[in-house]
């Protein structure tokens, strides 16, 4: 069995793996990065649709060009790649990673500290209530974009979408123009779930209906999928008797939400976070076994790549400040999620942080307009940012620096809340 | 005895309004014709009339909303089979891939015979044996002096040794049988008499405290407990699999998407069958088809029961979730008849497995999931484990169970042809007692065929295939060495490597399908679903067997992953511009399809 030793393993090779190689690399540590199958890049390669990196590189660029900003980068840095490696396990004490692949074997690598950059995997049919058989032809958004711009298969014919969350806008569009008969998206709240540029060049400019507050809520066909039934839901989300209606599709394309990927996070003993889904991090991504970080959307599904590349180069900065003996020790304090705020990301600060800057992700519950994001201690506000409209698509990032830092003291718990 | 029937019909059934007849043939078999109201009624009817003295069996020709349980020729599949003329001939024809048909077929596959199996899925286990809970009871469920308690209880024991004979997931673990209350207090006194009348080995009650020490997930205290040690797990669609590779193994050929759909019989003797793909000749036909065999038998002329479909339905949990190793009941158990259903336990792989329901309907192919079938499941099993959520069912699913209307197994040979062995009605518990029903046919087969020589060279041993990830990182370095496609992870929710997908389409009976390769592998079946295995599984069959994108199929003739590829559309576009916008020569036009066939 070969033995590899190095400072930083990043695990996934996808925006946040890459970034956080990166960074990590750039602040002159060793760097091993594993990547499950041949190409650099995670999901990104199959997102060919544009709007990636408006914030990071001010241009709109599609996914594999997102991504390959972050390649050349690296094959020009000293980070080692093992490539077509899957992780098997992590020991969590010492953190010893196992890993197999084809040309290899099975691979101990043993690293100072871990990245965990895995990124999120979707909702299935299992986690929505659709009743009736199991026929082929019922997948995730994400399966069908990748059959599609990857391996360039007809997934089906006729095609009803269920969720309005990006990708599942996006794949309306994709599909529409193979030559799919996109029937219509159906989305369960009475709010759609993705960004609204995508409603807009996604459906409207094709005349893809948008029907809200309606559900699938069965499947039809013993082979393939013959047809679904929809039906209107109320502001409780339960079906309306009398509002069904059958609709003869062989494809059900699914968008109904994102999970952050931790099966292996689990294995390696990380305590999970029931808000996130993710791990339970601090402020400087760092998991509840010291040593091991998180980065990207294992942590918290993110809407815009760019986050994604942020938090991790924050999650890489926390690993090389903890081999270097520079993380932070004081005790943490909770940061608490106060009004609508729905999900938050990190939950834990230190005081003897010692970063420039740290950003605070959120997601609401609930749309609001002319809003202030507030992040207070006791009676103190330290920071705030008015906005003018907060949507549940969209994450709020709120992002502290030095000076914003310098006014949190130690004892007494955060809290972030939306003020109308 | 007609006047007998006609007294019970009135009582079911407002005979003004619906005219029900019942017909009493020579051989004490009851015929029961008409419409009637809903299908409920249709149900208890063919029940109390089974129950009636000398009755041998029922026949339920009742109709319901214009659909009936009567069986009807496909007449363009018989003319079809015929016109294609024979394709094989044997000694011995089974119909049906299930667990019983294969295990006849591993059981029989020992002497010099020549045997096939007729499957109409397109794998084994397709039925009946592919959706239960994989409980092997131990016979305190069944009415003593029935067959199905003495084959219950034989085909427990006898468990041990196919299980180390074939290699299959094997847990003997028991199972409980508990009263929570007043109301239910007679649950375990009931398992406890029929399993004394039964001989069910070293069944005990047991105070509360040693339960809720064997079982530290239970989180309700019950009165009273039974204790049944020897109930055993297994996964019915291994055990399947498992029978049918070690008797292809020893000859037996397999022909999957091969529906019967006639059986020939001349001068009151079988001579073959007729199939959708062509005749087969044999002497003996077993039918084990499963929820079918009473259609079988009526193709054979020799139909004296309706088999009526009883739907169950049963979700299964995370492995993370909580709840009890052994099979124990819930509560709703006392409240609903006809069924041993609804308990709580966990799958040989460690999920935690709720159900099934049972439920009376009129469709044998209907295996639909409905909101109420999960609210019994879910009303059952959360008296056990009241932390378990419904949104917490990684999969749900519906199994039909083949019940004739004595509820008990038909196994014995044709009184009226020769060269037919019926082998109807096995619901559960079919899958504990499949190797003593196999034993029980084998013996039927020899009063048939006369006496059976042994083979030399029967090899009992079928040997388990490679699991990658439970092995040792030595003997996973060793593999990947010799093999590097299980260094390749496909799945990673279950960490299944190709190298084990590969294999699961090389065995003796290849997984060519996505469902057939996930329930040899489990590959798609983890917490994905498939949405990051699936394009990969859907290359490495495409590689493996040569078929195109749109061949390779989840389950079922019908059922294609993918629609072809977008090259063929634009291919196909590009011919229909080129022709519309030029009007070119038709020599040309011809080139354009070649070109377009070839891509």
């Amino acid at each position: 069995m070969k033995v590899l030793e190095t400072d930083i393993a990043v695990i996934g090779s996808g925006p946040a793996g890459l970034a956080a190689a990166l960074e990590a690399s750039r602040l002159g540590k060793r760097v091993t990065l594993i990547e499950r199958s041949d190409d650099l890049g995670g999901i990104l390669q199959q997102c060919i649709h544009d709007g990636f990196g408006l914030i990071r590189f001010k241009k709109q660029l599609s996914g594999p060009q997102y991504a390959e900003r972050f390649i050349e980068e690296l094959k020009a840095s000293d980070v080692s790649l093992l490539m077509d490696t899957t992780v098997l396990s992590i020991e969590n004490e010492h953190k010893l990673i196992r890993a197999v692949s084809p040309k290899e074997g099975v691979l101990e690598i043993r690293p100072g500290a871990v990245v965990l950059a895995m990124g999120c995997r979707e909702r299935t049919r299992s986690q929505v209530e659709i009743y009736g058989t199991r026929p082929s032809g019922v997948m995730t958004a994400g399966t069908v974009q990748r059959y599609i711009n990857l391996e360039g298969y007809l997934p089906g014919r006729r095609a009803v979408i269920l969720g309005s969350g990006d990708i599942g806008l996006i794949m309306a569009r994709r599909m529409h123009l193979e030559g799919i008969e996109v029937l219509g998206v159906y989305e369960l709240m009475p709010e759609v779930g993705g960004l609204a540029r995508n409603v807009y060049q996604c459906l409207i400019d094709y005349d893809i209906p948008l029907h809200l507050s309606t559900t699938v809520k069965e499947v039809f066909g013993d082979e393939r999928l013959e047809g679904v039934r929809v039906v209107k839901v109320d502001e409780n989300r339960r079906p309306i008797d009398g509002t069904e209606e059958d609709i003869a599709c062989d494809l059900l394309v699914l968008s109904v939400g994102l999970i952050p990927e931790n099966e292996l996070s689990r294995k390696a003993g990380v305590l999970i976070s029931p808000v996130t889904q993710g791990p339970v991090l601090d402020e400087s991504m760092m998991t509840s076994v010291p040593g091991i970080f998180a980065a990207g959307n294992v942590s918290i599904v993110f809407d815009l790549v760019d986050y994604v590349s942020d938090s991790a180069e924050a999650a890489a900065r926390g690993a090389v400040r903890y081999l270097d003996g520079q993380a932070p020790s004081a005790e943490p304090l909770d940061v608490i999620l106060g009004n609508n705020v729905a999900s938050l990301l990190p939950t834990q600060y230190r005081v003897d942080y010692t970063g420039d800057e740290l950003s605070f992700y959120l997601r609401v519950c609930k749309m609001e307009s002319n809003v202030r994001v507030a992040l207070r201690q006791g009676d103190r506000v330290i920071k705030s940012r008015k906005m003018p409209v907060v949507r549940l698509a969209e994450m709020v990032a709120l992002t502290l620096l030095r000076e914003d830092l310098a006014l949190i003291e130690s004892g007494m718990p955060l809290d972030i809340h939306i003020e109308t | 005895m007609v006047k007998r029937l006609n007294k019970l019909i009135a009582r079911h059934v407002d005979t003004s309004q619906f005219p029900v007849k019942a017909t009493v043939r020579k051989d004490g078999v009851v015929v029961l014709e008409g419409e009637v109201p809903d299908w409920k009624t249709a149900d208890e009817l063919a029940h109390r009339v089974a129950k009636s003295k000398k009755v041998r069996n029922v026949i339920n020709h009742l109709s319901c909303d214009g659909k009936s349980l009567a069986y009807i020729p496909k007449k363009d599949l018989i003319e079809q089979g015929r016109a294609l003329g024979t394709f094989d001939e044997a000694d011995v024809i089974i119909v049906g891939a299930g667990v019983i048909g294969s295990g006849i077929a591993r059981e029989l596959s020992k002497y010099n015979l020549d045997i096939v199996v007729l499957e109409k899925g397109d794998d084994v286990s397709q039925g009946v044996s592919k959706a239960n809970n994989g409980m092997i009871h131990p016979g305190n469920a069944v009415i003593p002096g029935t067959l199905k308690a003495k084959l219950n209880v034989e085909g427990n024991a006898l468990y041990d040794d196919w299980a180390s004979d074939l290699q299959f997931e094997f847990k003997r673990i028991g199972s409980f049988g508990l009263s929570y209350d007043k109301k239910d207090r007679y649950t375990p006194w009931l398992g406890w008499i029929a399993g004394r009348l039964n001989k069910v080995p070293g069944m005990r009650f047991i105070s509360p405290d040693v339960f809720l020490e064997m079982e530290k997930d239970v989180e309700v205290r019950p009165r009273r407990v039974l204790y049944a040690p020897t109930t055993a797990y297994v996964d019915g669609f291994e055990v399947t699999i498992a029978l049918a590779e070690n008797a292809a193994m020893n000859g037996v050929r397999f022909h999957l998407l091969t529906e019967v759909v006639d059986v020939d019989v001349e001068e009151g003797v079988v001579r073959g069958v007729v199939t959708d793909r062509g005749t087969v000749k044999g002497k003996l036909v077993i039918n084990a088809a499963g929820v079918f065999a009473d259609e079988i038998a009526a193709m054979a002329g020799d139909q004296f029961y309706t088999l009526h479909p009883r739907k169950g339905v049963i979700a299964i949990f995370d492995k993370e979730k909580k709840g009890p190793d052994r099979s124990m009941n819930g509560r709703p158990y006392v409240y609903q008849k006809n069924t041993k259903g609804g308990g709580v336990q966990r799958t040989v792989s460690g999920n935690p497995l709720w159900g099934p329901n049972a439920v009376e309907i009129i469709d044998k192919t209907d295996l639909s999931v409905q909101p109420e079938d999960l609210d019994y499941v879910m009303g059952s099993g959360s008296v056990v484990c009241p932390g378990t959520k419904r949104t917490d069912i990684i999969a749900s699913f519906a199994g039909i169970r083949p019940a004739d209307y004595k509820e008990d197994f038909i196994i014995e040979r044709s009184r009226v042809v020769k060269g037919f062995i019926h082998v109807a009605g096995i619901q559960s518990p079919g899958l504990a007692a499949a190797p003593a029903i196999a034993k029980m046919v084998e013996g039927l087969t020899a009063d048939e065929l006369g006496e059976l020589t042994r083979k030399d060279d029967w090899n009992p041993i079928r040997e388990k295939p490679v699991v990658f990830s439970k092995l040792s990182p030595e003997e996973q370095e060793r593999l990947v060495n010799e093999n590097p496609l299980y260094g390749h992870i496909v799945c990673r929710c279950e960490t299944i490597s190709e190298g084990e997908i590969v294999d699961a389409i090389r065995r003796p009976i290849p997984a060519v399908t996505f469902d057939a390769i996930k329930r040899r592998v489990r590959a798609t079946a983890g917490r994905c679903q498939g949405g990051f295995c699936g394009p990969r599984i859907l290359e490495i069959i495409m590689r493996e067997t040569g078929l195109r994108p749109e061949e390779v199929r989840k389950q079922g003739k019908d059922s294609y992953i993918v629609a072809g590829t977008i090259r063929d559309r634009y291919d196909a576009a590009d011919c229909c511009e080129t022709r519309a916008s030029v009007g070119i020569a038709d020599g040309v036009a011809q080139e354009t399809g070649a070109h377009h066939e070839s891509a």
